[in-house]
């Protein structure tokens, strides 16, 4: 597809961006690069729009009783922080000797679950720094597979890849059937399926209640463990400062097994999932990166 | 040889029926007979319209039934291409596997 010269200006404004951010974070180091964020990230609050219409579906219902500025202001933070969880990731890339240090409160149930032998679904959401946190899941011991879309493969092997160490297999949602024969098989084998559930790009959706209107969430994770028999484990980060971040287990539910009705079940799972994230967002309401009008599909 | 040509043939014609009943009773496809799906129907999209989580359920019944584990796309590309295709891939894979 052939571009206009203002995507072609826009992009190349991109990539300038992009390598500023990462001289400032080979010279400076993680603080130099965060101290750039905030005049950046000011001004594009204060001047874009689409950013606005981005998080308006989400800020509107998390702080219904927020005025206009203080709307304002919560874009601020949102995009700020999500602006540090890239710093973060590039230059845990960029330099082998960058760690966060954070602790896996519930490291013990997930290996519980594990030693089930009959594989786990681990949903996670568009929320904190999921991507840096998913190197703890090396020391599990388990094969790790996430299905994933192809952008978001290229943003995660940015920095795992530099990095040199891939704590994941990667499926491609997009490839023949959406990557399901090689979730299935390796749920089968007793390994890790990481997804993603707060996002419906295709396939079937249920309707559950979030933030207080309905949303359609995808359900394709539920019916792979029903119909693996693995458990779902519902796996939120949180950054919680500089260099710290927290992983936690949110909810662990087994679908399938309640006796009800498939389609009732998997509406159920949904909105299980739906109460975790919840619950997470009234603790980290600006770790929310889900820039997407989940409320409109 | 002929007998064993004949019994081959006839082992393939019931794997076949025995893949369509579990297609219909197993994925519970409504309005459709085991008689009615062609041998090379496609199964997934035009043809049955069965999608990606039907996908899951095939998986899981072949390694139930067959014991055998279609492990990536490539295998899955080629085993549900239609019920012919998939009797073949049982049939080939049952007869590695027996040695």
């Amino acid at each position: 597809m052939k571009q206009t010269v203002s995507q072609q200006i826009k992009k190349k404004l991109e990539w300038l961006g992009h390598c500023f951010f990462y001289t400032v974070l080979v010279l400076g180091g993680q603080r130099a690069a965060y101290c750039f964020l905030y005049p950046v990230i000011f001004t594009y609050v204060l001047c874009g729009r689409k950013i606005h219409r981005a998080t308006a579906p989400y800020f509107r219902r998390r702080f219904p009783s927020h005025n206009r500025l203080a709307l304002r202001l919560d874009v601020f933070k949102n995009v700020l922080s999500f602006g540090k969880v890239l710093v973060d990731r590039g230059w845990m890339g960029l330099n082998p000797k960058a760690e966060l240090s954070g602790r896996f409160a519930d490291s013990e149930k997930l290996r519980a679950v594990i030693r089930e032998g009959r594989g786990v679904v681990v949903l996670l959401a568009h929320v904190g720094n999921w991507q840096t946190c998913l190197v703890r899941l090396k020391a599990l011991n388990v094969e790790v597979h996430a299905l994933m879309e192809f952008d978001q493969e290229r943003v995660s092997k940015h920095f795992f890849e530099l990095r040199g160490e891939k704590p994941f297999n990667i499926i491609d949602v997009h490839g023949f059937l959406g990557g399901m024969i090689e979730a299935t098989a390796a749920l089968q084998k007793g390994d890790m399926v990481l997804m993603m559930a707060d996002r419906l790009h295709q396939g079937r959706s249920a309707s559950v209640d979030f933030l207080g209107s309905r949303a359609n969430l995808p359900i394709a994770a539920y019916h792979l463990a029903a119909t693996a028999g693995s458990p779902v484990v519902v796996l939120f980060a949180a950054k919680t400062g500089r260099k710290n971040y927290s992983l936690a287990i949110w909810d662990i539910f087994y679908p399938g097994r309640s006796g009800r009705e498939k389609r009732e079940e998997f509406v159920h799972c949904a909105q299980r999932f739906s109460s975790a994230l919840e619950k997470y967002v009234e603790q980290y309401p600006y770790q929310w990166y889900n820039f997407f009008d989940i409320w409109a599909q | 040889m002929r007998l064993q040509r004949n019994d081959n043939r006839w082992r393939m014609e019931n794997l076949k029926k025995d893949l369509k009943e579990m297609l219909v009773r197993d994925l519970k496809l409504q309005d459709i007979n085991p008689e009615e799906i062609g041998n090379d129907d496609p199964l997934f999209e035009q043809g049955l319209g069965l999608d990606s989580l039907d996908a899951v359920e095939l998986v899981v019944l072949i390694n139930k039934h067959y014991g055998l584990q279609i492990k990536d796309m490539e295998e899955g590309r080629v085993a549900f291409a239609s019920v012919n295709a998939l009797a073949d891939f049982i049939s080939e894979h049952r007869d590695t596997s027996t040695g």
